[in-house]
């Protein structure tokens, strides 16, 4: 595990850059992630994303399935990317301090 | 190795970027006689293990000459196989769904150079690096997965277990002595990525621990109810945990007893590992076929339910499977799969001339369907 800072505060990552602890998300980490996640400016749209992203996981305890953030947002996959060019799991969720994604993935 | 850029710039990360271009069209790499006879074949011959001939309407020929590989090969082992390619076939060279390699070319003299100089190369440590064969009744390639290489679920090695046998088998490969082909496949968990669930002979991952649980991580690595969800047996619950520093974390319980160690749920969460030296091991399978030939497609059965894991030798292993190929190179009539042999003589037999042991393990007992693996009849034989 590493320990990055950023404007003063320190978050914990794992070796792929996701949080390790959703308590620690902040508005200054997704200042810290955009670059990495190849994202200039962050839109309404983008916080839209990362908003429902989080209201799901601490509703239901899991990241939602891709077609109801498709639903629930209003955005196509395809938008989705062009919001989050990773993706809505490497992408979006790291923003929003979800834990990582599992499985085959 | 200081950095060197490839062009990719970091700053714009979209800016020129390629995508959705998909695989290069196959007919870019067509050897000519391939491309000139594509769809018009007449028949084909196995002139002798490892090499086919394919004759064309136009009366061309085409000759095959097939190599086993390892799978697993570095950029240095590609580019030898280009050299044989450029020596023999202008270049040209395929790989089968069995991980063996083809060359082909247009005549026999050619195609039987070839297979010489092929056999004739060998590894430092005296392994072929391109035994021929491959071809019809007898044991081809080992379709296998990741293993302790590249996993992180694994149960068991996939190289090393198939290095093993294929050691053990390798007269088999270069040899046409089956009753019909043998397929053999190897998993090394039971997310069975390949083709074990429908080979002749299967070596599977096999664990024998309950996972244990990382309370203190779980709640924030894992998605707590996909791992609930991911468990075939409900051995899985949300549960709260108490640390010993008194607080109070979300987590999950494990029935112990309900616990068939699948290790779906670490697939699912990282603080549920499972994998253990002496727990874990392998399960051999047997029976299965994908092709429709007089019988159905048929799913291998276990026949072997622990064989524990001795790298880097695997002898149990290696000695369970010369019993079962020996059995039914003995006893099976001519293209009989190793499934068809054993339905026809019965599974009580095929124990009986395998010489292996038929413990509780072997019985079905998941959900209704392990009803009809029962014997509802009273055919059998003592
Ligand atoms: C407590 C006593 C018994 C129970 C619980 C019982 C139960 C059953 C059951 C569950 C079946 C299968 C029915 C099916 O296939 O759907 C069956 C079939 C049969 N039972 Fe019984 N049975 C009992 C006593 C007897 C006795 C005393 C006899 C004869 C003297 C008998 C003769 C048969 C026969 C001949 C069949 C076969 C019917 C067929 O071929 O479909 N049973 N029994
Ligand atoms: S069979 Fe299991 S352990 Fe092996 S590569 Fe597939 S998922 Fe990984
Ligand atoms: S290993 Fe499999 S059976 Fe055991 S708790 Fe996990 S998911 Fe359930």
């Amino acid at each position: 595990m590493a320990t990055v800072e950023f404007q003063g505060i320190s978050f914990d990552i794992d070796e792929d850059g996701f949080l390790q602890r959703f308590e620690d998300w902040c508005p200054e980490w997704v200042e810290y992630v955009k670059e990495s996640e190849g994202i200039k400016d962050l839109t309404d749209e983008h916080q839209k994303v990362l908003d429902f992203l989080q209201d799901y996981y601490k509703k239901n305890g899991i990241a939602p399935m891709v077609r109801i953030l498709s639903k629930v947002t209003g955005f196509k996959l395809k938008h989705i990317y062009e919001l989050f060019p990773s993706g809505p799991g490497k992408g979006a969720c790291k923003m929003a301090g979800l834990p990582k994604p599992t499985g085959c993935v | 190795m200081a950095f060197i850029s490839a062009g990719y710039d970091p700053k714009h990360p979209m800016q020129d970027r390629i995508t959705d271009i998909g695989p290069r069209k196959y007919d870019e790499f067509y050897p000519p006689v391939i491309a000139k006879n594509k769809g018009k074949w007449l028949y084909h011959e196995i002139i002798e293990p490892g090499m086919l001939m394919h004759k064309a309407e136009s009366g061309d020929e085409v000759y095959t000459v097939r190599a086993g590989t390892a799978r697993l090969c570095s950029v240095t082992y590609i580019r030898e196989i280009c050299d044989i390619a450029d020596k023999y076939c202008g270049g040209h060279v395929r790989w089968t769904t069995r991980n063996n390699v083809e060359f082909m070319v247009e005549d026999l003299e050619t195609a039987k150079a070839l297979k010489e100089d092929l056999n004739n190369r060998k590894f430092d440590g005296g392994s072929h690096k391109f035994p021929v064969g491959g071809t019809g009744a007898g044991i081809t390639n080992i379709v296998h997965t990741q293993g302790w290489v590249h996993c992180h679920t694994p149960a068991t090695d996939a190289s090393g277990t198939v290095k093993v046998v294929m050691d053990d088998l390798f007269e088999e490969f270069g040899a046409h002595n089956m009753p019909a082909p043998i397929r053999i496949s190897m998993a090394c968990c039971l997310n069975m990525c390949g083709a074990v669930h429908c080979s002749d002979i299967a070596i599977l991952g096999y664990h024998r621990k309950p996972p244990i649980i990382d309370h203190e991580y779980l709640d924030n690595l894992c998605e707590i109810p996909l791992a609930v969800a991911a468990c075939p047996m409900g051995a899985i619950r949300p549960s709260k945990h108490e640390m010993p520093d008194g607080k109070t974390v979300k987590s999950v319980a494990i029935k112990n007893e309900r616990c068939m160690f699948c290790g779906n749920c670490y697939t699912m969460c990282p603080s549920l590992p499972l994998s253990d030296k002496e727990g874990d091991g392998l399960v051999i399978m047997a029976g299965g076929k994908i092709s429709n030939r007089i019988s159905n497609p048929k799913f291998s059965k276990v026949v072997v339910a622990f064989i524990p894991n001795e790298p880097p030798r695997w002898p149990t292993l290696s000695k369970v499977i010369r019993q079962i190929v020996d059995a039914y190179r003995t006893d099976a009539r001519k293209y009989e799969r190793l499934g068809a042999w054993a339905e026809r003589i019965g599974w009580e037999r095929f124990f009986e001339k395998c010489g292996l042991e038929f413990s509780e393990h072997l019985i079905d007992d998941f959900r209704d369907p392990a009803y009809y693996t029962w014997r509802q009849t009273t055919n059998f034989k003592w």
